[in-house]
């Protein structure tokens, strides 16, 4: 087992937690609009960010959080300007995103640059700092505001957001509201898990919670729960097997996904949910 | 004397990136209470009037009033007091909602931002429900219906909102006979009952409710026809029109 110093332990455990807690709270929300993709999209955001930090000699975390805010915050103004679907409009920031990281990539000298650019997509405990904990902290509980303020709004939109909009609900605020605090979520979880793993930990938790609900509230409660459950038993593996923490979270949230399909009340035609 | 409610005064409806109006033209005066059915052959424009009266839709030219307010100015105050059902909406038979939950959807327009839903509104929904004979159905997961069941449920969503005014898009379509009676039923009810003034849809000839004494015929974007149910009915030119598209 690998041996960590008790401060880093915490702030691992803390931002594993968090990360897993914001991931799979967005997720829910994601998973209903069918948006699987934004993970894909908010990493290569934030790779491209990176590299254009490591391009002005700046901090590439930084220029990764910017660069994926933008793109958070953009999603949802363009899909509505462009009268396309959510997920068009993601395939196109994604491949924008990768276009211009690779201009980036190409005005830094040397290679290490390119792998410390490259480090944003794969993450690192080792790399989880107080101001991340923080960061995920603060937007842990902005999530649990919006959610339980706007709840009844929410559930609307993801209903159906025509006949939310016919019933007088501002379906543009908070359709672009979930889309940029999910953006938020990824960024901020992109050094725990990784850009590319982050999206497991969007998808798995929620449709673990698929498998066993048919109520929005429930689901909505439950996935960050086992989005958190995730991250402390893949952490621990990670340090168990020396696996990467990225990984080892993908692999239980994987594997909780599969056994829920296994248990899902939802097949026992007997049962009720 | 019943006051107008509803007030449209030659409404254009373009959609963005058009050129040609798929409404032209359109003059109408609903009063209060009054139970008109809207026909017309496929395309004829029919949902595009009650999504522009609902606001849904911007009016490109003429003016257009609801409750005696302009429309474009007002739209969230508007939406909030009518009740829309929109039409051939089809649910994702694996929708993480209960129908108690989506009845009650018709009360968050109203009950507005920064309120929770306390016992009255639940109140209105076990109501609804009543009505609309789903109680049994509160707790089952909405995607799980029949069609009849889930047009039921949401009447029962409109019904929660408590408006006025009801726009109904085609709320018979797809239901087999049994269904389409229940529904009628209910609305030549809720219509005696509560002094509704509702605007129905329908591209159905067989189906209007009896409550409803006015029928406007729309043809290809414009009015063609507007009077008293027996006389519209009765007349050739409906005959012509509904069976040179082919319609029933």
């Amino acid at each position: 087992m690998i041996e960590l110093p008790l401060g880093l332990i915490i702030t691992s455990v803390l931002g594993s937690i968090l990360a897993g807690f914001t991931c799979s709270t967005m997720g829910t929300f994601v998973v209903r609009m069918n948006l699987s993709s934004i993970g894909y999209c908010m990493s290569h955001a934030a790779f491209a960010g990176a590299a254009f930090g490591l391009m002005i000699s700046a901090d590439p975390m930084i220029g990764a959080l910017i660069f994926s805010f933008i793109a958070a915050f953009a999603l949802g103004p363009i899909a509505e300007k462009a009268k396309l679907q959510s997920n068009i409009v993601i395939g196109f920031l994604f491949s924008l995103m990768i276009a211009l990281a690779f201009i980036f990539l190409n005005y830094v000298p040397g290679q290490s640059a390119n792998a410390k650019a490259l480090r944003i997509l794969w993450g690192s405990i080792l790399s989880v700092g107080l101001n991340d904990v923080l960061l995920l902290g603060l937007l842990s509980f902005i999530l649990i505001v919006f959610i339980v303020i706007f709840y009844k709004e929410l559930a609307s939109v993801m209903f159906n957001r025509k006949m939310a909009e016919a019933s007088g609900i501002n379906t543009k605020f908070f359709y672009f509201a979930v889309l940029f605090l999910t953006g938020i979520a990824v960024s901020l979880s992109l050094r725990i898990v990784g850009g590319l793993l982050v999206f497991a930990l969007i998808i798995n938790p929620t449709s673990t919670a698929y498998q066993f609900f048919f109520d929005f509230k429930k689901i909505i409660i439950v996935s960050p729960i086992i989005g958190v459950l995730s991250c402390l038993v893949g952490y621990y593996l990670s340090l168990l097997s020396d696996f990467p923490i990225g990984a080892s979270i993908v692999i239980i949230s994987a594997l909780f996904f599969a056994i829920s399909i296994v248990i899902s009340p939802k097949r026992k035609k007997s049962k009720q949910c | 004397m019943n006051e107008t409610i509803i007030e449209l005064k030659n409404i254009n409806t373009i959609y963005e990136g058009e050129k040609i109006p798929v409404i032209k033209d359109i003059s109408l005066s609903i009063k209060t209470g009054e139970f008109v059915s809207i026909i017309g052959p496929n395309g004829a424009g029919k949902t595009t009037l009650l999504e522009t009266i609902n606001g849904l839709l911007d009016y490109t030219g003429g003016k257009g009033y609801v409750y005696g307010k302009e429309i474009k100015k007002n739209k969230n105050h508007i939406r909030k007091n009518i009740g829309f059902l929109i039409q051939n909406f089809e649910i994702d038979p694996l929708a993480p909602f209960l129908c108690k939950d989506v009845v009650m959807m018709g009360r968050n327009g109203k009950t507005g931002l920064l309120r929770f839903h306390n016992k009255k509104d639940w109140d209105k929904v076990w109501y609804s429900m009543g009505l609309v004979g789903m109680i049994d159905f509160a707790n089952r997961p909405i995607g799980k219906l029949s069609g009849g069941e889930f047009q039921k449920i949401l009447m029962a969503r409109v019904l929660t909102q408590q408006p006025n005014i009801f726009l109904l898009d085609e709320p018979l379509s797809n239901l087999d006979y049994s269904s389409r009676h229940q529904i009628e039923t209910l609305l030549n009810r809720l219509h005696e009952k509560h002094n509704l003034t509702i605007l129905m849809v329908s591209h159905d000839l067989s189906f209007i409710p009896d409550r409803c004494k006015r029928i406007i015929v729309l043809d290809k974007g414009k009015i063609v026809m507007d009077g008293a149910k027996k006389n519209i009915m009765e007349s050739d030119e409906i005959k012509y029109i509904f069976n040179k598209k082919g319609v029933k």
